[in-house]
Order: C-alpha cells, then sequence, then structure tokens
C-alpha cells in the first residue's frame, strides 16, 4: 500500500488528467459535430466533385427570332470524339489511329501517341471537339468498330443568315479572365464555354445560355475512369424574339452592300410603337467565324472585323432632311406665307457672304421649295423666322440626344443653335443661321436618331425610345417574358394643322420632287432627301421616308445613310424604296396592327396625367 | 485506493468495460481496414497482415495480463537493456523504407520494434520512479529519468522515428505528472517547448513566405535565427527581464524560491537555441509539413492535399455516412494513408458523426477505465504503470482525432486498435493486458 500523504495526492492529479480527456475529447466532438454536419453539404460537393469527371455536351443556345418567325441566329450540331480508356493494346491503337486520323485531321502518329498516353493513364482522351456532321457520318460508322470510342452530340451556335443582323446579334467568343471570375461553374460555364461578346448575345446571354448536359464519369485520384455514372442530358436557353421584320432588314442590307460604297446604315421603326424594324449598318460581318468547326478552315485574318456600328455611332450633318424641322417652324410660327414665291437664281446674299443653292429653282413656293429642296427658299425663310424658333423645334424633337434605344454606344450627335452657342459664349452670326436652315454646321445626328424623328413626324409627334427585343419564351417551361414596350419619351407638340402642312408637303417631294424613287404604288409614301456637305471627300446621301396605306397611319418609317454617297436621292433612296416596298410586299402588314382606340389609349396614358 | 465500489469492487480478475471498449474497437478497426482497401482477398497483404496481427495481438493482451507486472519492476534493468539492444539493432539490421531504417523484416512477416519499445519505456519509467523511493517527488527525479532515457530517444532519432518520440515525450510527461513532481517543473518543460515550438513554426513561416519580410518587426525576428548580435540581445533581454521579475516580486512580498526565476530565464533561453537547432536542422519536406498545418488550404495540390481529402472525407459522410465499403474519398483513393494514419477519415465517410463519436467514446471509455484502475491498483509501481499507459493513449487519441480535424500538424501517427499496423496492434493489446494484469492483481499487491 503506497503511503497516505501521497494517496491524496496521486487522486487527485489522476482525476486532474481525466478532465483534460474530458475537456479535449468534448473539443474534438465539437469540431467534428462541425465537420459532420455543419460542413456536411460543402465537403459533400468537394467530394462528389472529386470523384466526377464530366465530358461535358455543350446545350444548344437559345434561338434569335425576327418578327414573322425566322431563326436568326440558330445552333448545329457538333461532335466531341473521346476515347475511354479500355485497352491498352498497341496493335489495336495503332488500328484504331489509322481509321480515325483522316476525319480528325491530324497524323496517325500524333493520334496514336496521344491515345497511347491516354490509355496507360486510364484517363478519358479527348481525340477531337467540334467536328461538323461531314466527318462524323464515317465516325458514327467507325465507332461501332472501336470499343471505348465515344462519339458526343453537342451543339455550337450557328447563323444561318450569315451577315444577317450581324451588329445587332453580336457574336460569340472564349470567356476571358474577367469574365471567368464572374462566370465560374456556378453558372455552368466552364474554361472551353463561349460566351456573347456583343449585341443581343451579349445582352442576353444570361437567358439564351441554356444548361449543358454531360457523361459523368466516376474517376480515381489519378483521374483513371471507373466507371460511368450517368448521361445527364442538356437543356436548351431560352428563345429570344426580336422585332425586326426579315424583309425589311434583308432589303437594308441587301441596298447597303450594293451601294455606291458599300458604307451606310438604315433603320426602320415602327412609328405606331417605336419597335425597331430594321437596323443595318454596313460593312457587317458574319458571326460564324467566331464558332467555327475544328474541321473547316477558316482565315484567322477573317475574325478582324469592324465592329463599328454606324446606325447608331456614325455622326453627320443631317443636311436637307434636316429643312423638315424648318419648315415645320415656319409653318409653326404662321409668319410666313407658304403661298409667297421666292426667286432662287442659285444665290443668296447674306451681306457679306454669298450662300449658294445646290441648282437654280427660279421662283418656289413653300411646296416646291420642300420637293426640289430649294436651299435659297429656306434661307430666306430661315433669315425671316430667326434661328431660335428653328432650335426651339430641334428640342422638341430632340436633336443632340440619343435615341435612348437600349444598346450601348449610341452618340447622342450635336444640337445647334444660338441658345447652345450663347452656352458656349460665342457669337452667333446670320451665315449660322442659314447653314442650320439647310442642315449643315455643326448640326450632327445617328442615322437612328433620324429615324426617330421620321417616326416622330409619323405619328404626329411621338418621339418613341426604339426597342428591338419583343419578348424571350423559356424552351423549358414554355412561359413568355414581354420585354419589348411601347416608351414616349416627349410628344413634339406642334399644332395639328403644323403636321397637316408637313404631311402634304413631304408627300408632295415624293410625288413631284427629289424623293421620287422612294414612291410605291397604292400606299402614301413621305419623305425627304439630303446630301450632306463634306469638304473631305464625296457627299453623304440621306434619305428620310415614313408611309402607311392610304386613310391609315403610316405603319413605317425608315432613316437610310450612305457613305460618300454622292446624293441622297440616287443612293440612299432606292435603298429606302427597297424597305418599304419589302414591308407593303408582307401581306400581313395589310391590317392595321393597332387599333384607332388603342392607340389613343396609350397617347393618354402618357399624357392624360 | 479511492472507491473500491467503482474501481475494482468485488473480486474479479478482469476489467471487462475494458475488455469490451478494446474488442468493440478492435472489430471496428477491422471492419474499416477491409473497407479501406479495395479488395479483400487473402493475396491483399493488408488484410493478411491484420488476420495475422489479430491472433498474435490477442496473445499479447493475454500474456500481458497473465504475467505479473511486478516483474517488470523487478527486472527493469533487463527490459532498458532488451530496449537498447532492439534500437541498435534495428539501427544495424532494420531495413530502410521511406526515409528512415525502423523496420525489421523477417522471412514470414515484418515488424517495428519503435512500437513495442514505446510500451517498455514507459514500464522502465515508472519502475524507475518507483526506485525512488522517498525522492520521487523531487527534481532530481526527474533530471535523472532524463539521462536515463536519453539514450532511447537518441537512438530513436537515429532511424529517424519521429513519431515515436512525439507519442512518448507527453506520455512521460503525463507519467510525471501523476507521480506528483512539482508542477513548476513540469511547467518549464512546456515552456522549454513552448518557445521552440512557436520559434520553430514562426520561422518556418516566414522561411515558406518570403514577402513577410518586408515588415521591419518581423525582419527582426527573423534575424533572431541567425544573426548573433540579435541573439545576444534577446538572451540579455530575457536575463534583465527574469532579474526584474524576480525584483518586482520581492517588492510585492510574494516570496517564490529565487531558483524559479532563475531556471525559467535558462528554459527560454534553452527554447530560442532548441528553436535556433531544429530551424538549421529542418529539411524541406518537414517544412512542407508545418505549413500544411498552419493553412491547409494554401495549397490543395501539394502537402494540405492530405489533410483537406480527410477531411472532405468526413464532411461528406454527414451523421450517418455513406455505409460501409461505399465511401468514394477513400475508396477512389484520395484520402491518403487511408487504413493507417488517416483510418478516421474512413470511419467519418462511411459510418458518418456516429462512427467518429463511436470511436472517441470507446477512447474515452478506455481512458476512464485505465485511470480506474490506477485507483485500485496494489501498489505504487502499478499506479505508475497505468498513468504512462493513459498519456501513451491519450496522445494518440489527442493526435490522431486533433490532425483530422486540424488544430495539430500530420504527424504520421496511427489510431492504436482501429488502424492498420501489425505491431502498433500488438504493441497496444500488450499495453491494455499489463493494464488488465495490475487490475487483476490489485488485491494481492
Amino acid at each position: 500500500m503506497v503511503m497516505a500523504v501521497t494517496k491524496v495526492l496521486f487522486n487527485m492529479r489522476l482525476k486532474t488528467m481525466m478532465v483534460l480527456a474530458a475537456v479535449a475529447g468534448s473539443i474534438i466532438a465539437l469540431r467534428l459535430i462541425d465537420i459532420q454536419i455543419l460542413r456536411h453539404n460543402a465537403y459533400l460537393q468537394m467530394a462528389e466533385r472529386n470523384r466526377t469527371q464530366i465530358l461535358y455536351q455543350t446545350a444548344p443556345r437559345g434561338r434569335v427570332f425576327t418578327a414573322d418567325g425566322v431563326a436568326v441566329a440558330s445552333n448545329a450540331p457538333a461532335f466531341s470524339l473521346y476515347y475511354l480508356g479500355g485497352s491498352t493494346d498497341t496493335e489495336y491503337l495503332k488500328r484504331l489511329s489509322h481509321d480515325f486520323a483522316p476525319h480528325l485531321h491530324v497524323s496517325e502518329d500524333a493520334l496514336q501517341a496521344k491515345l497511347q498516353a491516354g490509355a496507360s493513364s486510364g484517363k478519358a482522351v479527348l481525340l477531337a471537339e467540334n467536328l461538323s456532321t461531314k466527318s462524323t457520318v464515317a465516325l458514327q460508322e467507325l465507332q461501332y468498330y472501336y470499343p471505348g470510342i465515344y462519339l458526343i452530340e453537342e451543339t455550337k451556335r450557328n447563323y444561318p443568315y450569315g451577315i444577317f443582323a450581324s451588329h445587332l446579334l453580336g457574336y460569340l467568343g472564349s470567356l476571358d479572365e474577367k469574365q471567368w471570375r464572374k462566370r465560374d461553374s456556378k453558372l455552368g460555364y466552364r474554361l472551353s464555354s463561349k460566351i456573347g461578346k456583343n449585341g443581343i448575345e451579349k445582352k442576353f446571354e444570361q437567358e439564351l445560355k441554356g444548361k449543358d448536359g454531360g457523361v459523368y464519369l466516376e474517376v480515381d485520384y489519378r483521374g483513371r475512369v471507373k466507371s460511368i455514372i450517368e448521361d445527364k442530358k442538356w437543356a436548351a436557353g431560352s428563345d429570344v424574339y426580336l422585332t425586326l421584320d426579315f424583309a425589311v432588314q434583308q432589303a437594308a442590307e441587301e441596298g447597303l452592300k450594293n451601294s455606291l460604297t458599300g458604307r451606310g446604315a438604315a433603320v426602320a421603326l415602327d412609328p405606331r410603337t417605336g419597335a425597331v424594324l430594321a437596323l443595318a449598318s454596313a460593312p457587317a460581318y458574319d458571326p460564324n467565324i467566331f464558332v467555327p468547326y475544328s474541321d473547316e478552315e477558316y482565315d484567322p485574318e477573317s475574325k478582324k472585323i469592324n465592329e463599328y456600328n454606324l446606325a447608331l455611332q456614325g455622326i453627320y450633318p443631317p443636311a436637307s432632311t434636316f429643312k423638315v424641322i424648318t419648315a415645320a417652324a415656319a409653318v409653326e410660327s404662321e409668319q410666313i406665307d407658304l403661298k409667297r414665291k421666292i426667286n432662287c437664281t442659285g444665290k443668296y446674299n447674306a451681306g457679306s457672304r454669298i450662300f449658294k443653292c445646290w441648282g437654280t429653282h427660279g421662283p418656289v413656293d413653300f411646296w416646291e421649295g420642300m420637293a426640289h429642296s430649294c436651299d435659297v427658299y429656306f434661307y430666306s425663310v430661315a433669315a425671316q423666322l430667326g434661328a431660335a424658333a428653328i432650335e426651339r423645334v430641334q428640342r422638341m424633337f430632340m436633336f443632340g440626344r440619343p435615341t435612348g434605344i437600349d444598346f450601348p454606344g449610341e452618340k447622342a450627335g450635336n444640337l445647334y443653335g444660338p441658345t447652345r452657342r450663347a452656352r458656349n459664349k460665342t457669337y452667333w452670326f446670320i451665315g449660322d443661321t442659314l447653314n442650320l436652315s439647310i442642315g449643315q454646321g455643326e448640326l450632327l445626328v445617328t442615322p437612328i436618331k433620324l429615324a426617330q424623328f421620321a417616326a416622330a413626324l409619323a405619328s404626329r409627334g411621338n418621339l418613341y425610345r426604339p426597342y428591338y427585343v419583343e419578348k424571350i419564351v423559356s424552351n423549358q417551361t414554355g412561359k413568355t417574358e414581354q420585354v419589348g414596350k411601347t416608351e414616349i419619351l416627349q410628344h413634339a407638340d406642334l399644332k395639328p394643322e403644323t403636321y397637316d402642312v408637313l404631311f402634304q408637303a413631304l408627300k408632295y417631294t415624293v410625288d413631284n420632287g427629289t424623293a421620287r424613287r422612294a414612291k410605291i404604288k397604292g400606299v402614301d409614301v413621305y419623305g425627304k432627301t439630303g446630301t450632306a456637305q463634306n469638304p473631305h471627300g464625296p457627299d453623304h446621301g440621306w434619305f428620310m421616308a415614313f408611309a402607311g396605306y392610304p386613310g391609315e397611319k403610316p405603319a413605317i418609317a425608315v432613316a437610310v445613310f450612305v457613305e460618300y454617297g454622292e446624293s441622297g436621292s440616287a443612293a440612299a433612296g432606292p435603298i429606302a424604296h427597297d424597305m418599304l416596298k419589302a414591308y407593303f410586299d408582307n401581306p400581313a402588314h395589310h391590317q392595321p396592327q393597332k387599333t384607332q382606340e388603342e392607340y389613343n389609349e396609350l397617347l393618354e396614358e402618357t399624357y392624360g396625367r | 485506493m479511492g472507491d473500491r465500489k467503482l474501481f475494482g469492487g468485488g473480486r474479479s480478475r478482469l476489467d471487462y468495460i475494458l475488455l469490451g471498449a478494446m474488442v468493440a474497437l478492435v472489430l471496428l478497426g477491422a471492419l474499416c481496414i477491409m473497407s479501406a482497401v479495395n479488395s479483400i482477398s487473402w493475396a491483399n497483404p493488408v488484410v493478411r497482415t491484420h488476420c495475422i496481427a489479430l491472433p498474435v495481438g490477442a496473445f499479447a493482451f493475454f500474456i500481458g495480463w497473465s504475467f505479473n507486472y511486478q516483474i517488470y519492476d523487478e527486472q527493469w534493468k533487463a527490459l532498458y537493456m532488451f530496449i537498447l539492444l532492439l534500437l541498435v539493432g534495428v539501427l544495424l539490421f532494420g531495413s530502410y523504407q521511406r526515409g528512415s531504417r525502423s523496420w525489421f523484416v523477417l522471412p514470414f512477416f515484418s515488424m517495428q520494434p519503435s512500437e513495442i519499445c514505446r510500451v517498455c519505456t514507459i514500464l522502465v519509467a515508472a519502475a524507475f520512479l518507483d526506485r525512488r523511493g522517498r525522492r520521487i517527488r523531487e527534481v532530481t527525479s526527474v533530471f535523472w529519468l532524463c539521462l536515463l532515457l536519453l539514450p532511447i530517444f537518441g537512438l530513436i532519432m537515429m532511424q529517424p522515428d519521429f513519431s515515436s518520440v512525439v507519442v512518448t515525450l507527453p506520455a512521460l510527461l503525463v507519467l510525471l505528472y501523476c507521480t506528483g513532481v512539482n508542477v513548476f517543473y513540469l511547467g518549464l518543460i512546456a515552456l522549454f517547448a513552448g518557445v521552440a515550438g512557436f520559434f520553430t513554426i514562426s520561422w518556418t513561416y516566414i522561411y515558406l513566405h518570403p514577402d513577410t519580410l518586408s515588415y521591419p518587426l518581423v525582419q527582426v525576428f527573423h534575424g533572431l535565427s541567425h544573426n548573433g548580435w540579435y541573439i545576444a540581445g534577446f538572451a540579455t533581454a530575457v536575463i534583465v527581464l527574469g532579474y526584474v521579475a524576480w525584483w518586482l516580486f520581492r517588492q510585492f512580498r510574494i516570496y517564490l524560491p529565487s531558483a524559479y526565476f532563475v531556471l525559467a530565464t535558462l528554459m527560454v533561453l534553452a527554447g530560442l537555441f532548441g528553436g535556433i537547432f531544429v530551424e538549421h536542422q529542418m529539411k524541406p519536406h518537414q517544412r512542407k509539413r508545418v505549413e500544411a498545418f498552419l493553412a491547409p488550404r494554401s495549397d490543395p495540390q501539394g502537402a494540405g492535399y492530405n489533410i483537406l481529402q480527410a477531411q472532405i472525407a468526413m464532411g461528406a459522410g454527414g451523421i450517418m455516412g455513406k455505409g460501409l465499403f461505399s465511401g468514394t474519398q477513400s475508396r477512389l483513393g484520395f484520402v491518403p494513408e487511408r487504413h493507417t494514419d488517416f483510418i478516421l477519415a474512413v470511419v467519418g465517410e462511411e459510418l458518418g458523426l456516429w462512427g467518429t463519436l463511436c470511436v472517441l467514446g470507446l477512447y474515452f471509455l478506455i481512458l476512464w477505465r485505465i485511470i480506474g484502475v490506477a485507483y485500485a491498483s496494489g501498489d505504487r509501481y502499478g499506479y505508475l504503470v497505468c498513468a504512462g499507459i493513459f498519456g501513451m493513449f491519450f496522445t494518440y487519441m489527442l493526435i490522431n482525432y486533433g490532425m483530422l480535424i486540424g488544430i495539430v500538424p500530420v504527424a504520421g501517427i496511427p489510431l492504436p486498435f482501429i488502424s492498420y499496423g501489425g505491431s502498433n496492434l500488438v504493441a497496444s493489446l500488450w499495453a491494455l493486458g499489463v493494464v488488465q494484469s495490475v487490475y487483476a492483481r490489485r488485491l494481492r499487491a
């Protein structure tokens, strides 16, 4: 027996040790609960990611349709070829690479080396991806003779009409590092994923992108394939419906392509809603070059595309199309006797300077002045009227401000007038007034701005925010999300009589004047040409028009711009004509889309309060 | 000693709770090992070895139980010589595996003598302390014990078998504590280990993150590892501080033995020099281990990979686990050393929280019973033996669980009874046999 003194001490120390063990055990237990209950889900995910390797199948992106139902961005089949281990027999792999190499555009030796390395490590080997149907017909047959070969169907973006609305549609590209950080695998992106880089593809990336499917393989810590867990089907992305009219857009693109310089822009709007019917910019590009098949040859040079969207970003003086503003100011003021003739001798004397007209028109009244775009007539009207009145009408139609279309990069253009000058603390001269009256000088507009102006005239004053996406339809749930809506930014509050006179004059211009080329049988067309003087080279051609069936509200408004086109009526006129014709040739457009009542309601909604 | 009713009431010669917990752990361990290896067949060396180790272990338990433990007390010198012989032998004839010479390879099986030596060292230390008689609690006992065990640790370090030292040292510390040595002296040892460990870990961190050197304070701190002037300055500061502390205590009329201050100062300095020594001896892969402990996620493919994968396995198991033979982390090889050091990860993944808590509970039961036997022991030697063996299992449990939950660096230490490893299993069963022997002879001694 131990001594009594030490007995007490021993017992105490044993107790201390036991307490220590209990404390340690409790800490361990708490941490176990933390790991195994609280962090269970996170760790389970990590474990799943560890053991699965996925051979992805890129899901089809949502399609993009025009308003009349033409798929302008769609998908094409593309195939990936995998070898999932299996035999490591050299003879077998040699035979395999001999048969497959020609279809994959690689050398036999390279393929065999790749197979050999993959087979010995037991990993899944990606032999080729993004193959076109051309080579896969043969491969599909071959795969039955070679166990271990898997041909996986994927999809790839395809634009069936090539350059069609390419500036609007945008294009796809690989994820860069910044995008990769933002959109990791949680959102379904992989490093090899393609992402919208511009236009609709970028703006609706989230909606268009589907959920990739894939073959899920179980792998061990060295990546060796153990078994196939499941074959998960993809889910296609949502479809986007545009407001574009296929025929009108195509007419615009064709016209621009065949124009004098092949450079320009054409915009068509629905003056009842603000919907964009056509938005073309030339030169355009074919977005298909960014999503090539691996077994097709592509010129890398072709990837240097012209992304410049002239319709939204090109700013030019509106030239004679602006005379409509001057005319509106003149009519609205009631100071001008429209019937009084002014004699055009080809020159206008403004005191110290002589201003020239583009022709010699003789005595012209208001209607003839518009029809023949006589500069002298407008000089004298402007001189009588003063520049402030013209600037006021400009502001009514929101010149110098962007149209507000939901598309990045739109330029605002430039408003020109005495108050603007005063703000800049410089002086306004009579020469400025004369320049302003015929749309020259510091005045700058974009083609879409002019189209908005044409639509505003056509709707008697409604400045719409142009929109180009109508709705998004999910391919999974079938649910439709209405995106596009009519929004009136401002109402140009001219007297109804003013609009009547302007309509008359513009129709007269098409029937008897410079805008004759836009004439269409059975349709009331209103138009105005413009030729912008260009000190650096040939003049630019403008054409602005709107049209509708007799007795109905105008249904389409267009603006066409041809850079260095030399003349508005010869270069831009025919394009506008083709666009209008394409629109009215469509039997669907014989009926008005909105009833008068609906239209009134809309007006009331906007101005009632 | 203690409450007879609870600890060793009746005349039973076997502590059934201890036996039951042990058997349960061994069976659970066998199941998990079978699950951790992918193919269960006689051709698999792991299965074969474990099947042989089980009966051998049972025999060792029986030997430990049936022999009177007092024999080790009487024959402690022979036991001491036996340890030295084994360790010298393994250095001379052992086979060189994975960077250390710690295995005897015999025709039919291999054995790791340091496993047996661990238990023997505790028996020898207990015998030595018992023989100090009345002076058992004096600091000189600590000193002589250190001197006695120095050759053993020296030989182990020559293999080198780092994990053996890591387990045996705390066990001896527990033993010394239970002999009743002044806590202050044990505190000194802890102070030394703490200071040395602090310096080593900090320097290693700086070594692995050179960018921290841009801070002037870090630079000065890092200079302590090699710059003579800094070291001299630090040493002077420590000595002055020690003196100031002694003087302050005097002023406030708190009278502590002056030796305390001298020893504490010396220990801090010794810790610094120990740290410097380790710092200069450390190899890159050992630095990586410390790194993996400090931040296991910083390099998921490197050293931190093991511990991270083990934690993923445990976390993925959840409460109920994925079921035996169906853990993906272990069966697909993501958990390294899954049948030895990281067997708990397999338990966690396949049996869930219930499994890990069950093992923890059984361990706690064993620890509790060993304490109980120590209470009940008939003589001081039995008490000391139990205390030492308690310390050993406690350390095993703490390090193995601690490693998995990330509070202890990865040390490569198995979990007795659960992990695969014949020598360890046999030694551990023998150790519990000795505890049972103390229990069986509590009334006779």
